[in-house]
């Protein structure tokens, strides 16, 4: 028999609805987690490189866990496509890790949906929450003019103290509901996502660790131009690639696009005219699925649909049904995580205080719009800003944006929202910093081994190594007694910088246009030492025993 | 029970999903918005007025729910466990 009342109904197991399941039944909740696919991961269709900042200043769960990831990232190779016909284009490839940090210190992570939502599903089941897939919640169950609970497509009727929806971008039970409205089609993109099978050797060699975006002239037809949508992106997996096209559906109030025969004459034109994808790229490739979705990526820089309520009576919004897709980059995990988190600990507040009214609840809007990171998400313009040279065909113009959105130049907009999130983190407790490096480390062993928590083909902690390399294992060991040692010292200096954390973009934009061409080349004099050293720093830590990276919470859990 | 379909490889499309996407005749316009944002061929307009030719192509996108400025399309999703699946996404 299906209970019928829980503390707390998620709606949704994509990438936010099991964070904040999850936190809510470690805290002794009792939760029950709905997702409409038959099984976890089954309705998620996405790029998908999830930032760096996800995982840094994301749940701890994720962080010190070990998810299935398909490859580091170590930047971003932007093609600027000034004349298709002949195959001439400009390289903008200044955002990316330099060695020898590359790759292990990334980017960004590549990652299947599916695996990685049933990883963080799997997750909230161990913390103790129910999950029942096959569910369509249709409508909410309402009590005193206050949402009290769900109703199923069986038409089954669950009440619950609070709602928490992470039902995706296109929020149906959100407009439903009266609490957003529908998203007009302007701020919608429809991605037309084709994954190649492809060898790891030829993955490794062609692409390495970075990404490939294509930017270019509207009359080139290679690149969505019309109106604001992306360039062409092809992400790197472990065997196999996703290249994916998008384009709005519509520009401000003008007409809708015939997107089935514009996305059709892209992928036509990138596939036959495109010389590394016709030349190298061609020749190894197998199409194993076509798939498409949209996303709401410029909900954000429309200032009334970014300031509607997240939450209502009794239920609170999460992730993209929030509107919380970064307008720059794209991605909207990172933003789905933090949101999920904030979701949990304002439920599990209202739950103790038996307050679930908008006006307690509202506590969770000013906490995710004082975010850092989505503050800084839902307003970058450089993507948006990019249309319009594009559209005059200012070179110079084009290129300012693509090194502000995706070149070095980012720094002078996403620095302080950066320094504004870590500081605080560090002023808490600066054992973190030991956290972020074990992150990056096990992150690439993990990859490299294909050490993953569940469904992995080998297990958890692989045979050592006959002969463990210590190098890396007694840095660590000595790493934390430094931190512990420095606790105080750097707890005290972060709370010192923190007021003067706006100012890093400021500080940014002043430094970059001197600093660059010198970091720029430094980096190429010093280049083949870096490579040198990186790949003994590679051997190093594909050699160590991965229980010296583990973080406290594999530990606790294997115990 | 499932299908696939040769021209979009990796998608399976689980049966029994129901008429999940609409057209309200009396709302439509016969403007085509819908066919032109459908990469799954779903739409097609008859005697000035779009109608839903297949839903056996849905990726359930809702991209011509957005896309009709007249409210004509109606989207829900499909049955629980149904419509379109992906191990690919
Ligand atoms: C093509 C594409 C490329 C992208 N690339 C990137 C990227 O590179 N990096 C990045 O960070 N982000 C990327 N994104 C965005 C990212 O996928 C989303 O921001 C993220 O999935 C949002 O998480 P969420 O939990 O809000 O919703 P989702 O992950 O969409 O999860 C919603 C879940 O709710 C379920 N559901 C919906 N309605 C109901 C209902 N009524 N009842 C029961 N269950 C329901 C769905 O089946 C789904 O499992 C991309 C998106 C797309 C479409």
């Amino acid at each position: 028999m299906n209970q019928s009342n829980y503390d707390v109904i998620v709606i949704g197991a994509g990438f936010g609805g099991p964070v904040a399941a999850r936190l809510c039944a470690q805290a002794g909740l009792s939760v029950l987690l709905l997702e409409r696919g038959a099984e976890v991961g089954d309705k998620i269709i996405s790029g998908l490189t999830i930032p760096f900042y996800g995982f840094v200043f994301g749940p701890d769960f994720i962080r010190e866990g070990n998810p299935p990831i398909e490859r580091p990232v170590d930047g971003i190779i932007n093609y600027i496509l000034t004349d298709i016909e002949n195959g001439r284009m400009e390289i903008e490839d200044t955002l990316r890790v330099p060695a020898p940090f590359s790759p292990v210190v990334a980017f960004g992570y590549n990652a299947y949906c599916k695996p990685f939502c049933q990883w963080l599903a799997q997750k909230a089941v161990d913390a103790g929450a129910r999950l029942r897939t096959s569910v369509v919640v249709s409508d909410f169950l309402y009590e005193n003019g206050r949402i009290a609970g769900v109703i199923t497509d069986g038409g089954e009727r669950i009440s619950a103290k609070i709602v928490l929806n992470a039902e995706g971008s296109q929020g149906l039970l959100a407009v439903k509901a009266g609490v957003r409205e529908k998203y007009p089609p302007d701020t919608i993109s429809l991605a037309d996502v084709y994954d190649y099978e492809m060898d790891k050797a030829d993955v490794d060699r062609i692409f390495g660790h970075s990404l490939r975006f294509c930017w270019g002239w509207d009359e080139q037809k290679i690149a969505p131009p019309l109106g604001r949508g992306n360039g062409l992106m092809v992400w790197p997996y472990r065997g196999s690639l996703h290249f994916m096209q998008d384009q709005c559906i519509r520009k401000d109030d003008g007409p809708v696009y015939n997107l089935k025969k514009a996305l059709a004459t892209y992928h036509k034109n990138v596939t036959e005219k495109l010389p590394w994808w016709r030349d190298e790229v061609a020749p190894k490739v197998k199409l194993r699925a076509r798939m498409w979705d949209g996303f709401e990526i410029f909900v954000g820089l429309n200032e009334k649909l970014r300031d509607m309520p997240n939450y209502t009576d009794g239920m609170l919004l999460i992730g993209d049904v929030a509107g919380l897709e970064n307008t720059e980059l794209c991605d909207g995990v990172p933003t789905a995580w933090f949101s999920g988190e904030i979701a949990a600990r304002v439920a599990i507040e209202a739950i103790q205080k038996k307050d679930f009214s908008a006006s307690f609840l509202k506590k969770y809007s000013d906490q995710v719009r004082a975010h850092p990171i989505i503050h800084w998400s839902v307003r970058a313009r450089n993507r948006y800003n990019l249309r319009f040279a594009q559209e005059k065909h200012e070179l110079a113009e084009l290129k300012r944006c693509i090194h502000e959105g995706w070149g070095l130049g980012a720094f002078g907009h996403t620095s302080s929202a950066l320094v504004k999130t870590a500081l605080p983190m560090i002023q808490e407790d600066p054992a973190v910093i030991g956290q972020w490096v074990r992150l990056f480390l096990r992150y690439y062993y993990n990859w490299h081994h294909e050490r993953f928590d569940y469904n992995c083909k080998k297990p958890l902690v692989p045979k050592r190594p006959p002969t463990p390399s210590r190098v890396l294992a007694l840095s660590l060991k000595a790493m934390d007694l430094g931190l512990k040692a420095a606790s105080p010292f750097l707890s005290r200096t972060a709370g010192t910088l923190l007021p003067k954390a706006q100012n890093a973009d400021r500080f940014m934009q002043k430094v970059l246009p001197t600093a660059e061409p010198i970091y720029l080349a430094a980096l190429k004099a010093t280049d083949p030492l870096a490579r040198r050293l990186g790949e003994a720093f590679l051997k190093a830590l594909v050699n160590m025993d991965p229980t010296a990276l583990d973080g406290d919470s594999t530990e606790r859990s294997r115990q | 029970m499932s299908r696939k379909n040769e021209a979009i490889p990796g998608v399976d499309w689980v049966a029994g999903a129901g008429r999940f996407v609409s057209v309200k005749k009396s709302l439509c316009t016969g403007c085509g918005d819908c066919v032109k944002v459908c990469l799954g061929g779903c739409f097609e307009i008859r005697d000035g007025k779009a109608r839903v030719k297949t839903l056996s192509t849905c990726m359930e996108c809702a991209s011509c729910w957005y896309a009709c400025s007249q409210d004509a399309v109606s989207f829900r999703w499909p049955k629980g466990g149904c419509g379109f699946r992906t191990n690919w996404g």
